[in-house]
């Protein structure tokens, strides 16, 4: 088509031009601005028609293509008389309009099978990663249990050493008077050191009292000395008598020859005496060097005594402290370790009931695999009942039969896993080691 | 000290009530299910059987049936230690000849004194 509105605006803009130099200023200037506006208007239409233009371009057809369809179809009615029976268009459009249902149909029953071969699918994983964790967290709990067992029992063991050798130093003595005790040894020790440290002292104050008999002595002595002085008296008064005797025996001549040897007899009496009187005091002097020096040993001695028992007795009462501090330590210890016990007695009742939980969720575990394969069975049968019917089904479906197969797998049992056992209960678990004391539906212990 | 049978096809529980039993002194024997159990009794006299309810090959209930029918263990006391608690199944042990019934988890203390109340 000629684009007309290209020569308009042409014309209009030459007009304009031709008349500027001949008509004044103002009448160029307003004939301008009206020839703009509509050069403007035009040149909006012109965009507009050029894109219906390129529309029209790709669109058939043409005349020229409409006569070749009019031809083909008047070839085509030249053939009619070949058919027996035209429908009517209402036959027609009821056919139509059924093979579209069925089609519809079948598309639905396509993804419904598809629907089913997913989850068969899905359940068979599933399965598989619920007896898998029943699996691994059974031997985790038989290990945990093994070795909780090892353990409890090396505590045990542990525990009662300990305590048989603490309770040694409380328990008694043996039929021989032997302590088998710390708690015995101390007291015997106790006993026997301050035994021997009264000893001492006893024998300190014996040492004091021989010490004041030795004074008493040595007085004695110095009394025996006085003695032996008035025997000499004596001795030399004999003499001097003696010899008066003899010369009076002499001046009676003959007669007093006899008396004369009697005198003589008698001063020479007196001088063995005297002899005698100087021999004892001679021993009497000896001795009493000697009681002089058992005296200052005697002293000496008893100082050291009583200075030593009673270093003796102070050091055995610090030693029978600390070792009844010691003592107590050990008591308080023992004590503890009792404290402990218990503890880890609770402890471990605790852990015996925890680890029950693992039987409890394996068979809640169990339980939820018992619907999904009731389901799973279900889906089988009618899968099984809608093959049969129609074979062309699940001709586009792939792996068909595959997944057929997998849907009959839920009749074997896992591999080397144990079948599922009771269903789970009702009730929601309790968190360990809280213990329920009585279930929904009765108490937890029940003698019948 | 008693000789006790437990019967459960969970390892760790039997471990758990061994355990708890062996620590006053009692013997335990051990079967994973009731016809293990059986064969067990047949060559050992026990004091007390301890078992569970859902076992594979054959269950508690079943199991109780089958031992008070042997003249050895006509009186023999049996608990059933497992996780149901139904009235129903307390009634089937119960007529099977169960002497009580006992709910997973349990206390070790509780286990004890019953075991100590059944043994007399």
């Amino acid at each position: 088509m000629p684009r007309w509105w290209l020569w308009a605006m042409g014309g209009l803009f030459a007009t304009w031009l031709w008349a500027v130099p001949f008509v004044p200023w103002w009448v160029a200037l307003g004939s301008g601005l009206c020839a703009m506006l509509t050069l403007t208007v035009l040149a909006f239409y012109a965009r507009q028609h050029s894109n219906q233009d390129d529309i029209s371009a790709v669109l058939p057809p043409s005349e020229d293509e409409s006569q070749e369809v009019f031809e083909q179809v008047d070839a085509l009615m030249s053939h009619s008389k070949d058919i027996e029976h035209i429908p009517q268009v209402e036959e027609v459009l009821e056919s139509m309009a059924q093979d579209n249902q069925r089609r519809r149909l079948d598309d639905l029953m396509r993804r419904w099978v598809d629907v089913a071969q997913r989850y068969s699918e899905a359940a068979l994983v599933l399965r598989r990663e619920i007896y898998s964790v029943i699996k691994q967290t059974e031997q985790a709990a038989n290990t945990i249990a093994s070795s909780f067992e090892a353990v409890i029992n090396k505590a045990t063991i542990q525990a009662r050493q300990a305590m048989e050798l603490l309770e040694g130093t409380q328990g008694a003595t043996s039929d021989d008077g032997t302590p088998q005790s710390l708690k015995d040894f101390i007291q015997v020790s106790d006993e026997r050191l301050n035994k021997m440290a009264d000893e001492v002292v006893r024998v300190a104050d014996l040492s004091v009292n021989m010490v004041r008999e030795l004074d008493g002595v040595q007085t004695r002595t110095q009394a025996i000395d006085g003695f032996l002085l008035d025997v000499e008296k004596l001795a030399d008064q004999t003499s001097l008598l003696a010899l008066n005797a003899d010369i009076e025996a002499a001046r009676v001549g003959e007669h007093g020859r006899g008396f004369s040897v009697v005198a003589q007899e008698v001063r020479r009496l007196s001088q063995r005496s005297h002899e005698f009187s100087d021999r004892i005091r001679q021993h009497l002097k000896e001795v009493r060097s000697g009681l002089s020096r058992t005296y200052g040993n005697m002293r000496t001695l008893s100082a050291a005594d009583m200075e030593h028992a009673l270093t003796i007795k102070e050091d055995v009462i610090s030693l029978t402290r600390s070792l009844e501090g010691k003592n107590r330590e050990v008591a308080e210890t023992v004590s503890r370790i009792n404290e402990i016990s218990k503890e880890i007695a609770q402890d471990v009742r605790n852990v015996v009931i925890s680890l029950q939980f693992h039987d409890i969720t394996s068979q809640k575990l169990s339980g939820m695999l018992e619907p999904m394969d009731e389901l799973r069975r279900t889906l089988y049968h009618l899968m099984q009942e809608t093959v049969s019917l129609d074979k062309n089904l699940l001709k586009n479906l792939p792996k068909n039969e595959r997944w057929l197969s997998r849907l009959q797998e839920e009749t074997l049992p896992a591999p080397e896993i144990e079948p599922p056992k009771e269903p789970a209960r009702k009730e929601s678990t309790p968190e360990p080691p809280r213990l329920r004391e009585a279930t929904d539906n009765g108490p937890a212990v029940e003698l019948f | 000290m008693a000789t006790i049978l437990t019967v459960d096809d969970t390892a760790s529980m039997r471990q758990m009530i061994s355990f708890t039993l062996n620590s006053v002194g009692h013997e335990v024997l051990q079967a994973s299910d009731g016809r293990e159990a059986l064969n067990i009794l047949q060559n050992k006299k026990v004091d007390l059987v301890i078992t569970d309810v859902n076992m594979p090959n054959m269950d508690g209930i079943t199991f109780v049936k089958s031992l008070r029918e042997l003249n050895d263990y006509k009186f023999t006391p049996i608990l059933m230690l497992t996780t149901e608690s139904q009235d129903t199944k307390r009634q089937q042990g119960k007529v099977a000849g169960a002497t009580g019934w006992i709910v997973k988890p349990f206390n070790p203390e509780q286990l004890l004194t019953v075991v100590k109340k059944v043994l007399g």
